[in-house]
């Protein structure tokens, strides 16, 4: 039985310490710690194999951990998981449908079985996300397999919404509509939890980023926080060539293309730089934030360099 | 552009291109499951001919072949050729052919479904055909390996005869002859899945359509057979059926070899049917269109029983109305066999306790014999909650608000009330077809009583496949086993002299076939017992493991 009175003490909406799953051999999960508020869209990030599905089924008693201690809006995600589930909603990264019901019919069942559906909700998301709920559940492809699991948890009454790559088989118009529904979720006070390997749509959407691989989160935080720990890159035209800019330290990967310079810059010696650039009379200039891919590119990159050799 | 395009193969050759790499690649597939179907085939032969030719002198031979002479043995096993001059082939032939005729034919329609209609439903056949591969090759390459399979198990099967501890040793050409008939019936089916699996988008129904045919085969030649066997004139009636053609070679009796050209013939004729439907349809379709359904789920729809039910639904109808029919069927032949009654010797009538006793005697029978077709049906649908694991179809809905113990005992509880329905309607049919038949509606009520009594039966082995399921559920398919060998004591156990202790290891051995029997109240409320504390522990055990995730 769950000691307290979830979600009302302001308690994190998840809470993972330490956890740590093995299948026979391998490992899946490597002491895992993942934090999320209460109110937060939370980006998971990583690479496939990586964990994340595992982590989402651990959160939702689907598969038990080793060790380490997991709670899910205050309750125990194995022990607590029926009671839980009535206030969550989950979305498997292949949503599989049976195959004689139709998409309408999984979505009210699904959603029944959670405690309710909100029909009027229901109806305006299946025409948002250009569903067509009369058709049989083995004619859809599997973007409108991932609509019929959308919709059944977004018509939800929930608190946490669990997103496994919710979005990996829609078109970028869906995409869109599923953004704006992500954040009417975050403006009605809901958690969500949104593993993804697409980083754009994490950026768009996330307040925090935890950033999983082989197991273990390897960096948390807003997305401001983990910019500071990347590289800028930097495009220049100026009117006086550059000193020797690709001894200084910080600057990386600097390369002549006419008369454009290029090179990226830690954001440590970002000012020096700039200095630097304007006392050589700059006349163009571009700089571009780092996305998530080159975040996760410095995390992984050494396992790239690996595939390479 | 056109001149590239003219140079382009076309025509019949280009359809059945890549058929040979198709084919060693789904021998590459089946290296376990090819030689295991070919061998365990070969094996139950082996062992047949040597058990029975062990066991069993002159002596015993006739009597058991004068207990084989009966119509229910006729319906279950076969018209019984030369069992009055009776010998171990031919008793073997008589006896058992029937049944290693069903395993071929089981073995053959599940390996083309395996690798047509599976693979297209997976996907995976779009991603072959996008190379080069004809249209055909696929169905092509599934033939020539099934077609080959009930040829290599024809032939390994006539060696074991030929060498098996039978004195004297039996001919070769009879041998093979049996052999073939068994292979004969393999190849029919090979060519009735050719046809279901262009019918239908899923390997399921594809199956399930030609186990539906495989069932009506063996029924109609079993109530010609039984007819046969007292003189009847419904013989004709096995003659209808692909199974009665390999049972009319009569091996070791007869030794006619041309029903298998009958057989032969339909397996070629159903194979071009194949083709003919597979060059009208698109990749991946079936020819039975799918409509549109509703919206919105039904109120009632709402909870795991509900969803449990709804799921089971469709096969629970098609199980319904086979169980109706097939019991209106077997029981209209209660008067034919109480007429038959009145021609045979009047000891042998006394000896199965008077015309009124054979009647009992065989609806009781009745009431067993659809007791293990209604557990077969208990099996399959705990099956299907293990496809639901593995398809993740289960994750969804465990991620809800419905517990795992909810979740598998609605599904259990279901499926333990189909098979008192499954009963219950087989019990109807048998009995209107038995009271309509002879105008004694007095047979009604112990008829359907007789068949519901078997319920704890049937949920014994279902208690067992939900505590696999929960407990070691890569295990789940050991039911089976337990289900074939309860099968084959309750059928053949008594017949072969087996001792009353082992016979009653069977879980079908313990109820009583009544009217014929009394009923053990004992039986049945034990083995309620037992099925809800295996249902308690496998839920237990349920709880305790992590869902498969693919």
């Amino acid at each position: 039985m769950s000691p307290t009175e979830p979600g009302r003490s302001g308690a994190l909406a998840i809470d993972l310490t330490g956890i740590t799953k093995r299948y026979g051999r391998a490992t899946a999960l490597d002491g895992l710690d993942l934090r999320v508020t209460p109110g937060e869209v939370h980006g998971f990030l990583g690479p496939n194999g990586a964990g994340k599905s595992t982590t989402m089924r651990i959160l939702l008693g689907i598969l038990r951990h080793d060790h380490g201690t997991a709670r899910v809006l205050g309750g125990d995600p194995w022990k607590d998981a029926v009671a839980l589930h009535r206030r969550l909603a989950y979305v498997p990264g292949d949503v599989e449908l049976w195959p004689n019901l139709t998409g309408g019919e999984s979505i009210d069942l699904f959603a029944r079985l959670r405690g309710g559906v909100d029909t009027r909700k229901r109806d305006e998301l299946c025409e948002r996300f250009d569903l067509d709920p009369h058709k049989k559940g083995r004619t859809y492809s599997k973007g409108n397999r991932q609509k019929v699991a959308l919709i059944s948890a977004l018509a939800s009454d929930v608190e946490l919404l669990l997103l496994d790559e919710p979005t990996a088989g829609l078109d970028p118009l869906m995409e869109a509509v599923f953004q704006e529904c992500i954040r009417e979720a975050k403006a009605q006070g809901r958690t969500v939890l949104l593993s993804s390997h697409i980083l754009a749509q994490v950026e768009v959407l996330a307040d925090r980023v935890s950033i999983i691989r082989k197991g273990r989160i390897v960096e948390s935080g807003t997305l401001g926080e983990l910019r500071h720990l990347s590289r800028t890159a930097v495009t220049a035209v100026t009117e006086r060539p550059l000193g020797d800019l690709a001894a200084w330290d910080g600057v990386h990967n600097l390369r002549q293309e006419g008369e454009r310079l290029r090179f990226d810059v830690d954001a440590a010696v970002l000012p020096r730089v700039m200095g630097e650039l304007s006392g050589r009379g700059l006349r163009a200039l571009t700089a571009t934030p780092p996305t998530l891919e080159q975040l996760l590119l410095r995390h992984y990159g050494d396992d790239l360099q690996e595939a390479r050799r | 552009m056109s001149a590239a395009t003219r140079t382009l193969p076309s025509g019949r050759g280009s359809r059945l291109a890549g058929t040979g790499v198709l084919l060693r690649f789904m021998l590459r597939r089946d290296r376990v499951r090819l030689p295991a179907w070919v061998l365990g085939m070969t094996v139950m032969m082996a062992y047949f001919a040597n058990a029975i030719g062990t066991l069993m002198d002159g002596e015993n031979l006739a009597g058991l072949a004068g207990f084989a002479a009966n119509p229910i043995m006729a319906l279950i096993g076969g018209p019984g050729y030369g069992f009055d001059e009776i010998t171990v082939p031919r008793f073997l032939a008589g006896m058992y052919g029937a049944y290693l005729m069903l395993g071929a034919a089981f073995m053959s329609f599940t390996t083309v479904s395996r690798h047509t209609r599976v693979e297209e439903q997976t996907g995976r056949a779009e991603l072959v055909r996008a190379n080069v591969t004809g249209r055909h090759a696929p169905l092509t390459a599934a033939l020539i390996l099934t077609v080959g399979m009930n040829l290599a198990m024809s032939l390994l099967m006539g060696l074991v005869l030929i060498g098996s501890a039978v004195d004297p040793a039996p001919e070769p050409a009879p041998s093979f002859l049996f052999a073939l008939s068994i292979g004969a019936a393999g190849l029919v089916f090979a060519g009735v899945a050719a046809v279901t699996v262009q019918l239908s988008p899923f390997s399921r129904a594809a199956s399930s359509m030609a186990g539906g045919v495989l069932g009506v085969a063996f029924v109609v030649r079993g109530l010609g057979d039984m007819s046969a066997v007292q003189g009847g004139n419904l013989d004709w009636l096995s003659w209808l059926s692909p199974l009665g053609w390999s049972q009319q070679t009569a091996p070791f009796t007869l030794d006619r070899w041309w029903p298998l050209l009958l057989s032969a013939g339909l397996a070629a004729g159903l194979m071009a049917t194949g083709y003919a439907l597979q060059a009208r349809r698109d990749l991946g379709a079936g020819l039975l269109a799918d409509r549109p359904g509703a919206a919105y789920a039904a109120a009632w729809l709402r909870g795991p029983v509900s969803l449990a039910f709804r799921l089971q639904r469709s096969a629970l109808i098609g199980w319904s109305m086979a169980m109706l029919l097939a019991g209106a069927t077997f029981g209209a032949f209660v008067q034919p066999m109480r007429e038959g009654a009145e021609e045979m010797p009047e000891e042998i009538v006394a000896l199965m306790g008077g015309a009124d006793g054979i009647v009992e005697g065989y609806l009781g029978f009745m009431g067993l014999y659809f007791a293990m077709m209604v557990a077969a049906y208990a099996i399959i649908s705990l099956q299907g909650l293990r496809s639901e694991e593995q398809g993740m179809r289960a994750e969804p809905v465990l991620a809800t608000g419905v517990s795992r113990p909810a979740w598998l005992l609605s599904w259990t509880g279901v499926t333990a009330a189909g098979a008192v329905l499954l009963l219950g309607l087989a019990g109807i049919g048998e009995g209107l077809g038995a009271a309509l038949s002879t105008g004694d509606w007095g047979l009604m009520a112990p008829t359907v009583l007789g068949h519901l009594a078997h319920a704890p039966a049937v949920w014994l082995l279902l208690g067992l496949a939900v505590f696999l399921y929960g407990a070691f559920p890569r295990l789940l398919g050991a039911v089976w086993a337990v289900f074939v060998y309860g099968v084959f004591m309750s059928l053949f156990g008594q017949m072969l002299d087996t001792p009353e202790a082992v016979l009653n290891t069977s879980p079908f051995q313990h109820i009583g076939q009544y009217p014929a029997e009394d009923l053990s109240w004992v039986a049945i409320g034990g083995f309620a017992g037992v099925f809800v504390l295996l249902s308690a522990l496998g839920t237990a055990a349920f709880r305790r493991r992590d869902l498969s995730t693919a």
